[in-house]
């Protein structure tokens, strides 16, 4: 992990920003059980760039990527509990047995004022 | 002005990247404050910068004093906590940029340069030859910088977060950078200097003599590294990554220097080298 593959998300945001594109944040904010990312690990979702970082693959990932558009469409920000459990049967690599909860959050496109 | 999720991000860059700490407060519960923060910068020389607001006074306040906590304590992680009224936030913690600073660009400074990008160091490389401090023979380092020893660090940070191994040609070089880094009044995270005993004492009586503290020498890593009985330049770069690493995250291998007998380095009776 370098220096720079660390600032990926804050350089995904700018990039967007620059750009004058909306985009969303989802964080992982607590775990429970044996989850594939860890609390603090975060995924920007922006409609032109794509995907940048993770929240740990598979089917809790694409949750999360369902839930950043709904949080694109409305501007409101989305706090999801994110099941790892009830595929314990399945042998998909994502499957881990945990918990999430990941909050999702919109970026608006520019700073805004207070009560805008 | 609400602070989002870019902007803060934008300013926890700046800040970390000038030795700054941060810790970012996301709200996240009941939905009326969810999606604000609140950012505290905490300056190098303990000044503080506050932005953003979770939209009330006893939120911020609140907030505020998390941020704080969450600062003050070196092994916090990222974490959700219970803020006034119930509410619920997301701590983000930022710590500097951890810099790497190599001094002299010579045979050990090339895998250094290497190894430290790869554990997450931004790496720059010093030197006052020309050919030496090329970006061709340290493409991973984020600045190669060709600067007089008697001047080092002109373009280079020197902050808390700051990681400097002296690794120059010579022990009046070595002096040199030690007399500038040990006056400034950043207080480096790690200072390394490779160097036989012999010339790791005669600079560290040098120093004495001009009146550096004695605990400030014992705060220098020399000899360098873990004990893992390097000898080539990849194994001793490998020895005091591994050292770097320790001090990052606190662990209980041993470094040379700590098997040395300090005292001995400032009465240098007994034994020569």
């Amino acid at each position: 992990m370098t220096y720079l593959d660390d600032l990926a998300l804050e350089r995904a945001l700018a990039a967007a920003r620059e750009a004058g594109r909306a985009c969303a944040l989802a964080t992982i904010i607590a775990t429970r059980g044996s989850t594939p990312g860890k609390v603090g690990a975060g995924l920007v979702v922006d409609p032109e760039a794509g995907l940048t970082g993770t929240v740990g693959g598979g089917c809790g990932e694409a949750e999360v990527i369902e839930a950043a558009r709904r949080v694109l469409a409305t501007g409101r920000p989305e706090r999801m509990h994110v099941d790892l459990m009830d595929e314990i049967t399945s042998w998909s690599p994502a499957m881990c047995g945990g918990t999430m909860d990941v909050f999702v959050e919109f970026v608006p496109p520019a700073p805004t004022e207070e009560g805008a | 002005m609400i602070l989002d999720a870019a902007s803060s991000a934008s300013l926890t860059v700046q800040a970390t990247a000038a030795g700054a700490s941060t810790a970012t407060v996301l709200a996240v519960a009941p939905p009326a404050h969810a999606g604000r923060r609140l950012l505290l910068v905490l300056e190098t020389d303990g000044g503080e910068r506050v932005r953003g607001s979770l939209g009330s006074p006893a939120l911020d306040a609140s907030a505020l004093a998390a941020a704080r906590g969450a600062l003050a304590d070196p092994r916090h992680g990222d974490d959700l906590v219970t803020l006034a009224d119930g509410a619920e936030a997301f701590v983000e913690v930022r710590r500097p940029v951890p810099d790497l600073v190599v001094v002299g660009a010579g045979h050990i400074a090339l895998p250094m340069a290497r190894i430290g990008a790869e554990l997450g160091f931004r790496v720059w490389v010093v030197d006052d030859r020309p050919d030496f401090a090329t970006r061709e023979r340290f493409p991973t380092a984020h600045r190669v910088v060709r600067a007089d020893f008697s001047d080092p660090f002109t373009e280079v940070p020197i902050h808390n977060g700051t990681h400097i191994l002296l690794v120059t040609r010579g022990h009046k070089y070595d002096y040199d950078c030690l007399v500038k880094v040990l006056r400034d009044p950043a207080r480096p995270v790690y200072i390394g200097m490779i160097g036989s005993r012999r010339r790791v004492r005669a600079t560290f009586l040098q120093l004495l003599e001009d009146g550096i503290p004695k605990e400030r020498l014992a705060e220098i890593h020399a000899p360098v590294g873990l004990d893992i009985g390097a000898e080539t330049p990849e194994e001793i770069a490998v020895a005091v990554a591994a050292e770097l690493v320790k001090v990052r995250r606190g662990g209980t291998a041993a470094s040379l220097r700590d098997l040395e007998d300090v005292a001995e380095r400032f009465f240098p009776a007994g034994e020569g080298a």
